[in-house]
């Protein structure tokens, strides 16, 4: 589905890449977990799969084309979902308005249906009472489960997390975690989860370890 | 259109900004409303001040042609003492310019001097009579009469009267049907001092020819201002004495051969800024080397320098609010994006479009700028009438200032001579306290008014939307989101 090939990127210096030469293969109903230590630049991998910024070597495809041709600001509305450590919502807007926004942007399948982005609520938890007050009202955990839900009701195939779980506490986390591995089973997409905690990256399918600019699976 | 959606929710959910973006974009506004209503008034002050004060060109001898042909005489012939001699306005000939098509009315002017017979003159320390024309405003008689004889077309068409110096206080002014007639309109003070009024008879002598005496009938008492009685100096009789008929009356006093003559015709024009065109005309149908046009358009002047002043002003504080405006809201727009970088990192990372995102911004701030121009309609006036009273104020102040200051004395009299007036009046007076009382700005809020700010505020907001707008084109989501 998500192809990388010699995908390298560098700030300043081209001698001093964050990585380089890097090979991989995502594919749909797998989650994949990126781990690694801080710095080694495993959310600035993320942000190239997830259109946000262009590589500096090799290209990166989805389903045999290329991000480029596609366009960034195309692929970021039809293919790709982002869910981001601070929740990154609409703070004037309510759970139900943050879904909604969404599929309207995106022109997602059902967009304009409130009884399906109220349902796909509703299925994470963020029931009737909750889904017309403000989100900044809502606690981190119930945050982060509306931006899942975001990302359930667009039409995108591919979803990719930073850190997901890092404001979380155990309870949320376990809950977080089995929402993404029914997006990737259930609803058969791709989920790309970058992480530093073992215990997520562990729930996930695949993980692969960024360390001295490679990329390496770990079994 | 989700742009809009999110555009509106944005308003309502933050208030606080909103009302607080509302006040600032309506003290913008009701500046720039109170810039175009005093604009718009000092445009229309100036579209009436054309129909109400109006200019006059004057139809007279030519005293500076007689005046050399004078001199050459005196050259040639050293026995006798010249004399100027000034041929008088034939009728005729004030027809064929009152033909013209910017005349609005004419009014003939005929004047001279008699003696009282049936009543007393009022007696002044100041009145001396005299034999020569006086200074410029200053009513005199060449001739050796007590009374001088103003004949008119109408009394209203009069210049003391047109300027309000003179109004009629009993019974009716002299007009086109007076015509032929005995009638007379004389002053209140030789009213009350001779026990007259409306109605009654007054008996005068010619001063000149026969020496007839000729009966009068009273149809109106007039008062003369406090102005004129004091602005006549020596040399003048007492402007009380002055009594209004019909220039054919005057003109048979004057004898004779003065029949279908005036010493001068004065027309009022329609269109005060066609003065020159009309005297150009007119020359075309005159004798030049006997007689003369002259135009008097000051008080039109004085008063479109005036509001042109305060119309100049006004489309100053429209720009000058606009683009300060502009920059403000700007500064806000700008420093209100800032806060929303991540709000529209998240939008960017939905593949939302840019000029979506800015679309959005100038939705929110269009909502802003409705309710500013609601509020600014109903405060505009107000502010525009304090700003226009205060500019009207200093400009006529001004205006009044430098007019005085060069009018100071009557010059180029018209008539002059022959028993009439010496001097024409001077435009000090009268003038200043014409335009002084038509300035007044009648500030209105209109649609077109409205329709107009909404113009500037659409224009503002959009300009400050686009200036704001260059951060968001260079935003990118990974800096935002990722960092």
């Amino acid at each position: 589905m998500l192809k990388t090939t010699d995908l390298g990127y560098w700030y300043q210096d081209k001698q001093q890449p964050l990585f380089e030469g890097i090979n991989l293969e995502f594919e749909a109903g797998q989650s994949y977990a990126i781990i690694g230590h801080s710095g080694t630049g495993k959310t600035t991998f993320l942000s190239l799969i997830a259109g946000l910024d262009r590589p500096k070597a090799g290209e990166i495809s989805l389903d045999g084309k290329s991000l480029s041709k596609i366009g960034l600001t195309t692929y970021r509305r039809h293919d790709v979902s982002i869910v981001f450590q601070a929740y990154n919502l609409f703070t004037y807007m309510s759970p139900l308005n943050n879904l909604m926004t969404a599929m309207a942007i995106t022109a997602a399948e059902h967009a304009g249906d409130r009884d399906y982005a109220q349902k796909i609520l509703e299925d994470l938890g963020i029931g009737a009472d909750l889904i017309n007050r403000n989100v900044q009202r809502l606690s981190g955990g119930q945050q982060q489960r509306v931006a899942i839900a975001r990302t359930m009701a667009c039409d995108a195939n591919l979803v990719v997390a930073d850190e997901p779980t890092g404001n979380l506490d155990e309870d949320n986390t376990k809950e977080v975690i089995a929402q993404f591995q029914r997006i990737a089973h259930d609803q058969h997409k791709c989920v790309i989860i970058v992480t530093h905690e073992p215990n997520v990256a562990d729930q996930c399918d695949h993980q692969y370890r960024l360390e001295n600019k490679q990329f390496t699976a770990v079994s | 259109m989700n742009f809009i959606k999110r555009a509106w929710l944005n308003v309502w959910a933050k208030k606080g900004r909103s009302v607080l973006l509302i006040l600032v974009s309506s003290a913008i506004l009701m500046f720039v409303l109170a810039g175009l209503l005093i604009r718009s008034a000092a445009v229309k002050a100036t579209n009436q001040a054309k129909a109400d004060v109006g200019a006059t060109v004057t139809l007279s001898a030519n005293r500076q042609a007689a005046f050399k042909k004078m001199q050459s005489s005196s050259s040639s012939s050293k026995s006798s003492r010249p004399k100027l001699s000034l041929t008088p306005v034939k009728l005729s000939d004030a027809s064929k310019i009152a033909k013209l098509s910017n005349v609005k009315s004419t009014n003939v002017t005929s004047s001279t001097a008699v003696n009282a017979s049936s009543y007393d003159v009022v007696s002044t320390s100041s009145s001396l009579g005299g034999n020569s024309g006086g200074p410029g405003g200053m009513k005199s008689s060449t001739s050796s009469g007590d009374t001088q004889i103003d004949g008119v077309t109408a009394t209203s068409l009069a210049t003391d009267f047109s300027s309000k110096q003179s109004k009629i206080t009993k019974g009716r002014g002299i007009t086109a049907a007076d015509k032929n007639t005995n009638h007379v309109v004389i002053e209140k003070e030789l009213a009350s001092q001779n026990d007259l009024t409306v109605g009654d008879t007054v008996t005068v002598k010619e001063s000149s020819g026969d020496k007839a005496k000729v009966k009068m009938t009273i149809v109106g008492i007039y008062k003369a201002s406090s102005t004129s009685s004091s602005s006549a100096g020596p040399m003048s009789t007492d402007p009380s004495n002055t009594m209004y008929t019909s220039y054919t009356l005057a003109n048979t006093f004057k004898g004779s051969k003065y029949a279908g003559t005036a010493d001068s015709v004065t027309f009022n024009v329609r269109n005060p800024a066609k003065v020159g065109s009309l005297k150009t005309a007119g020359k075309k149908l005159i004798n030049t080397s006997k007689y003369s046009l002259s135009t008097d358009d000051s008080s039109y002047q004085t008063v479109k320098a005036s509001m042109n002043s305060v119309e100049g002003f006004a489309n100053k504080i429209v720009w000058l609010v606009a683009i300060a405006g502009t920059i403000i809201l700007a500064l806000i727009v700008i420093l209100m994006i800032r806060e929303r970088r991540f709000e529209i990192g998240v939008l960017l990372s939905l593949g939302e479009a840019r000029w979506k995102i800015i679309a959005q911004f100038f939705t929110e701030m269009l909502m802003v700028i409705v309710v500013a121009v609601a509020i600014a309609g109903a405060g505009g006036k107000f502010v525009g009438d304090q700003l226009g009273s205060q500019l009207v104020a200093q400009s006529t102040t001004t205006q009044t200032t430098s007019t005085s200051a060069s009018g100071q004395p009557g010059g180029g009299g018209q008539p002059g001579g022959n028993g009439t007036r010496g001097g024409g009046p001077g435009n000090t007076g009268s003038t200043s306290k014409q335009a002084t009382k038509k300035t007044d700005l009648d500030i209105s809020v209109s649609a077109v008014n409205l329709a107009e700010l909404g113009g500037f505020g659409l224009a503002i907001t959009f300009l400050s939307i686009m200036i704001a707008s260059g951060g968001i084109l260079r935003l990118e989501p990974k800096k935002v989101l990722i960092s």
